[in-house]
Order: C-alpha cells, then structure tokens, then sequence
C-alpha cells in the first residue's frame, strides 16, 4: 500500500527545498549584476531559466500522476 | 550461473558468444582509431587539455553525453532500475536548481580569469595555501572517480567473461581487480596519445551511439515482453513511480539521494568536475557553453536517463512474469548484461556490451585527462616555479609539459585502480558512488560556492572549512548515530554501511556553519588577533598545535565529546592562524573572481573595454602573412560589418558548420586594409586552426 511519503512527499520536498536553492540563484545573479535584462540576449536566457524549473515541475508531476493513475 | 553465499544473489558467467566478443573487438579499435586522429589537433597543453576553447555547443552538448552516462553508468542505475523501477531516474532529473548559479556566475568566471584549474582558482581568490589543501581534496575527488569508473567497467566485464581460463598451460580465475587492471591499461593507452580534442570527438561519437544502443535495448526488450502495454503492466505500482520513497529502504531513498546527489552530486557535477568544466572551456564562447549545459540538462539528462536505467526495468518486468529466465534475486550489478543478453540476438549484444563499455572509458578517459591537468596546473608548475628551474623557450617548455601531462595520465591511471578497493566492498556501483559523494564533495563544494557567490568570504574560512570541517565530517563517519542522525529525516541507520547518501546533509552543514561563522566573526578575528599573536613563530607554533589536534581527532581514540570540544579549538586555532600568516587583499582578490564582478573578468579576458555592438558575421578567404604579429587583418568594411574595432577580439572558423569549431582560432583585430572579403592569416594561425587551402571562413566578433 503506497502511502503519502512514498507519493507525493518527495515531489514536494524536491520542489520546495531545490525551489529554495533555485529562487536564491536566480536572485543572487540578477542582484549581481552577472544577467542583465536589459539585453536582449540575457532576457532570452532568464526566461529559460524559469521555463527550465517548470519544465521539471511538470514532467515529474505527470510521471506521478502516470504511475498513479494509469 | 552461480549462487553466492548465503543464496543471496545469483551471478553470472561467460554470457554472450564469439561473435559478441568479435563485434567488441572490432568497436574498440574503431574508437581508438577514431580517437587518435584527432590527436593532431594537439599543438600544446592548452589543445591538450581545453581542445583550444574552439566548439560549437552541440558538439559539446553530444560529446558530454557519453561522459555523464558513462559515470552514472548504465550498471548502477539498472541495477537501482532493477530493484527499484523507474526512480532510478531521479538523479538525471534533479541538477537544474543549481544552473542559474553556474550559468551566469562560475561558467563566465572561469572562462573569463582563464583559470586552467580548480584549485588555481583558490590561489587567485584566496591564498597558495588554499589552493594547496583544494588540490589534496581534488585529487582525492578525481582519482576516486576513476576508481568508481574501473569498478563499473570490470563489473561490467565480469559476466561475460568465464570464471577461469587456461594460458600457456596455467589455470587462471578471473577476478575483478584482474579484470581492471587489464582494462585500466587499455584506457591509459588510449588517453595518453589522445587527448581533450581526442576525448571530445570520441565522445562525440560514443554519445550517439550510447543513445542508440539504449533505445535499441529498450525496443527489443519491449518487444520480447509483449509489448509496451504488458510490461506497464507488469510493474508493480511503486516501480512506476519516478522518485524513491522519501526516507526508506537505507540503500535507495529520496531525501538521502536529494542532499547526496541533487545538492552535493549537482554542485559536485557543475563546480567541481573538471573533466565536465574543461569540456565547456572547450566550447568557443561563454555563450555556447551556456546552450550546451542547458541542451544537455533540459534533453539529453532525461533522455539519458532511459537509456541507463531501462534494463532494470525490463529485469523487473521479466523477473515477474518469467522468474525461471531472471530469478528476482539476480545480482543487481549484472542485471543490465543478463537483460541485454537476454533480448538481443548474438552481434547485437555485443554491439550493446561494446557501447556501454566504451562510454565508461569515456568518462574514465575524461577524468584521468582532467586530473592530469590538475597535475600539471597545481603540482607541476608550482614546484618547477619553486626551485626556479633554468628558463627555457616557451616551445620547449610546452613539449615538456605536454610529456610530463602523458607520463601523469599513467600514474593517475593506476592510482585509480588502486582507489578501487575503497569502493568495492559495497553491494552496489550505486551505493559506493553515493558514498564516495557525499563524503569527498562537501568540503569542496561549499569553499566553490560561498567563494563565488559570497564577497565576505575570507581565506581564513576557507582554511578552516577545509581543516575544521573535514575534522568534523571524520567524527560524523565515526560516530553517525550520534552525530548524522538528527540529520537523518527518519532513514533507519544500516550499520555495515551508515547513512550512505544523508550523510551529506551533514557533511554540507558542517562544513557551511564553520565557513559561515569564521566569515561573519572576521573582523573581531582580525582584532583578536592584532592583540594576541606577536610574532610569525608563535603562529607556526599554533599550526604545529592544530597539525596534532588533527592527527587526535583522526585516531578518534577518545571520547566523543573530549573529540567535539578538540574540533572546535582546532577550528578557532586554524581561524586565528589563517588570519594571521594569510595576506589578503578583499578588493584584489575578489575582482573578476565572484559574481559581484563578473564584467570586470570579462573586461580584464579582453584587456581592454567591452565592445558591445551587435555585428554581423562575414565569409572571407584567407591569405598568408609573412609576420607573426597576433592579429589577424580584415577590410575596413567586413570589420565595419562586424562592428568591430581595432584591439577587439575575433573568432575565426571554417565555414562548414559541421565541423562544429574543429578548424578555427580566437584571434585580435588588427589595422584593417582595403581587399573585402579577405582576411590576413599569419603561418602560426594557419597552423592552430588547421584551415584548407580555398575553403571559406566565417569570422565574427568575440567582444
């Protein structure tokens, strides 16, 4: 019998404590100065950046919802 | 087959035929044929060790494939695949929270300072010393990697070999240090006359076909169970889920494998690998290393993690329906060779074993290329500078150094045998690899981390991370029912292997609260130690004290708590000493070298202010200049094109796209002249991009 740690828990402690490690990387880069959105070419990359983090979000919840579900 | 002792596992022997082993054969010396004709484009050091900073990102992207899949072998990860379902993926899923932090901060500081190692970047940012104790813990790091790879490839190898063999009369069993060793000496071979151009282009090549073999695997055991549909079907529920269960069993849990191989493994992977780093110092800008570590990360990771883990799936699907063809209790490290055999017809097999085995030199040929760069960088250059050896040309010292980096390639290549008896005692490639990083990356990965990322960051604290925390860490693995438990999110403590991936949740916060805390208390350190050190033998007196704290705490002979209070003096003795015998300049070092500053290491890489207009590219012809001044000369309109000005750096390459940077050079705009689409190549130039005679060149500016 699955339970709720065997599920879910890690989908959330992947998400919330490397979201935590993600949101300071991305703080700390554009506090440094290191992107620069006022180029064309880094705007282009923090989008990917952001899109990456989503991207994983979404494959690692479908895949639980596959194993679930189907 | 065989039954082990205790009939716990089954193992296997002399699976495959003649025909397998013909195809093996055959692949190896295609691959080292392959290999060694790049070779050529080795000039110096620099094309030995960083392929000449020339690559587009996709032959970057493709070539890093086969050294990531080979380190997170196709073994492992069948093996957890096998025992554990589709979790097994977890580890390929799980790197990207860190990439904003190598994109835009380590990534450009490397390229930028032209650091041509780790540890040369701790000289630059902290002091020799640190740079000392960082390349002790890297060679470490690296040469036990290698010892994980030749455990993977001589476990690999086993199964298909037979228990004994007869040779000039004599009966010989195989064993599996015999079995690597043998291989070990292939492996130097090659990577001795190859190469980083070598490695690159063989990986390349490697990388597609791993890709190719995993799929056709997949395919055909799909197919010999009946399709896609009945194997889901076989899985039961908790295989098909894609991240283990948070905190049990001890040997495959979630939060332990997050903290040892989604922080330590990642930062570890990005920071710290330097056969990974010198692969993006390959690629020709900043730029294209950003799109290669993106496009590896976000495709070919997920991808990867199908081909490495579908055999154990597979296993698993079979062990379920068929137990008399895969007994459930198979040996995990065999599974992937048992089901490759298994669904493939004799060739294929061998094409499959072949792939597998040279991805994992690969990976071994990249370390062992990228240790010997830590040799010549950090031991060689340094003691050659220190007994000021009689100067020579720059020439003959490259010819030297590029012998001393083949004669190191050797050493390191039997050093990593030798780490392999560290390793080999546990049930699993898988749980040695964890252990091995969870206990040797932590030291490292926090000093990288808060270096870059921290101004405040002082030598003293990186002194005492590595000293104090490494003291620390030592009393955790003595005593981790005590010390890592606390740490443990509930994962039961197995006794003959404790804490095997959460222990780098500890190791990451000890080593983090030391560097912390001697960083925020440095300005009453520095006062404290005005007012109490008087002379530099006193401070050689405290170090001598704090050497035989050390030495106490790791004879670990004493009692917990009189060890814990020795850890700390020795902490406060190693701060206060660091502080005093350390010269540091905060604003010198730190310029360009974190990524406050990271446009000042752009600025200073150039030498000159950023020329950031938006250019074209230009197609030109290349003449031959009889001067070799450093630059190279366009017309005044291709450079207007390129909104490029004197002084302003140049990237040069052959036109077809397809050779992926092969034939290029980074150059400097010099007085430009009046024949458009014509650009003046002195000999030397000529020679470092290997350019044809009437081939057309794409230039564009750098910066």
């Amino acid at each position: 019998m699955l339970t709720f740690s065997d599920t879910w828990l890690p989908f959330i402690y992947l998400y919330g404590v490397g979201g935590i490690f993600f949101l300071i990387g991305m703080i700390i880069i554009r506090k440094s100065g290191a992107i620069n959105l006022n180029k064309k070419r880094h705007k282009y990359w923090y989008r990917v950046l952001i899109f990456g983090y989503f991207y994983f979000v979404l494959m690692h919840a479908l895949l639980i919802s596959w194993a679930l579900y189907w | 087959m065989e039954t082990t002792a205790h009939n716990i596992e089954q193992t296997f022997h002399s699976i495959g035929s003649s025909t397998d082993w013909i195809v093996m054969v055959v692949y190896f010396f295609f691959v080292m044929f392959f290999g060694s004709y790049f070779g050529k484009y080795n000039r110096s050091t620099k094309d030995f060790f960083f392929g000449g900073r020339r690559f587009a990102w996709w032959l970057i992207a493709f070539s890093i494939v086969a050294t990531g899949v080979g380190s997170h072998s196709f073994i492992k990860y069948s093996a957890k695949g096998f025992q554990y379902g589709l979790s097994s993926t977890m580890t390929y899923i799980n790197d990207w929270f860190f990439i904003p932090f190598f994109l835009f901060g380590w990534l450009p500081i490397i390229v930028y300072t032209k650091i041509r190692s780790i540890p040369e970047y701790f000289e630059k940012r902290f002091s020799p010393s640190a740079r000392f104790l960082a390349t002790v813990l890297l060679l470490f790091y690296m040469i036990g990697y290698i010892g994980i790879g030749f455990l993977t490839l001589g476990k690999a190898a086993m199964p298909m070999l037979p228990k004994s063999f007869s040779l000039l009369g004599m009966q010989i069993h195989t064993s599996l240090m015999g079995v690597i060793i043998v291989i070990a000496i292939i492996t130097g071979i090659y990577i001795t006359f190859g190469g980083q151009t070598a490695v690159i282009f063989t990986d390349l090549l490697q990388g597609f076909i791993l890709l190719f073999a995993g799929f056709l695997l997949f395919f055909l055991g799909i197919s010999y169970i009946g399709g896609f549909h009945t194997f889901w079907n076989l899985l039961p529920t908790a295989w098909k889920l894609p991240l283990a269960s948070f905190n049990k069993p001890p040997d495959f849990n979630f939060v332990g494998i997050f903290w040892q191989d989604g922080v330590a493994g990642s930062v570890g992977f990005l920071f710290m690998n330097m056969g990974l780093i010198m692969r993006f110092m390959a690629t020709k800008s900043v730029d294209e290393g950003r799109k290669a570590a993106t496009f590896n990360i976000l495709f070919m990771l997920p991808l990867s993690a199908i081909v490495v883990g579908n055999a154990g799936w597979l296993g698993k699907a079979i062990s379920v329906a068929h137990p008399e063809i895969i007994p459930p209790n198979t040996s995990p490290d065999q599974i992937f060779v048992v089901v490759a055999n298994i669904v493939a017809i004799p060739g294929v097999f061998g094409f499959i074993m072949a792939a597998l085995t040279a991805a994992l030199m690969s990976t071994v040929d990249t370390l062992i290329n990228a240790t010997a760069a830590i040799y010549i960088n950090d031991i060689h250059r340094p003691v050659k500078q220190y007994f000021k050896k009689k100067s020579i040309s720059q020439k003959e010292n490259d010819k030297k150094e590029l012998a001393a980096a083949r004669y190191s390639s050797v050493i390191i290549t039997a050093l990593g045998v030798v780490a392999v008896l560290a390793f080999k005692g546990f049930p699993t490639v898988y749980e040695a690899h964890g252990y091995f990083h969870s206990t040797l990356t932590p030291p490292l990965v926090v000093a990288i981390f808060l270096g870059i990322f921290w101004k405040r960051f002082t030598p003293a604290a990186v002194m005492t991370t590595f000293i104090g925390g490494v003291a620390l860490m030592l009393l955790g693995a003595s005593h981790p029912s005590i010390l890592i438990h606390p740490f443990d999110h509930g994962i039961h403590m197995n006794a003959h292997h404790p804490y095997s991936y959460i222990r780098a949740l500890y190791n990451l916060v000890v080593c983090s609260v030391v560097g912390v805390g001697v960083t925020l208390a440095n300005s009453k350190l520095e006062q404290f130690v005005k007012a109490t050190i008087k002379s530099t033998s006193m401070a050689y007196i405290l170090v001598g004290l704090s050497t035989l704290l050390f030495v106490l705490i790791v004879s670990d002979f004493l009692p917990l708590s009189i060890l814990i209070i020795l850890s700390i003096i020795l902490i406060a003795l190693v701060a206060v000493t660091s502080s005093y015998l350390i010269e540091y300049n905060p604003e010198g070092q730190t310029t360009g070298l974190t990524i406050w500053s990271v446009q000042k290491a752009k600025e200073a890489f150039k030498g000159r202010k950023i020329n950031d207009a938006e250019g074209k590219k230009v197609l030109v012809n290349w003449k031959k200049k009889d001067v070799e001044d450093g630059v190279i000369n366009f017309s005044k309109n291709d450079m207007e094109k390129m909104a490029a000005n004197v002084g302003d750096l140049v990237y040069i390459s052959d036109k077809r796209k397809w050779l992926g940077g092969l034939k290029s050079i980074h150059s400097v705009y010099g007085e430009p002249h009046n024949e458009d689409g014509i650009v003046y190549l002195s000999n030397e130039d000529l020679l470092n991009g290997v350019f044809i005679k009437g081939k057309i060149l794409e230039a564009e500016k750098e910066m």
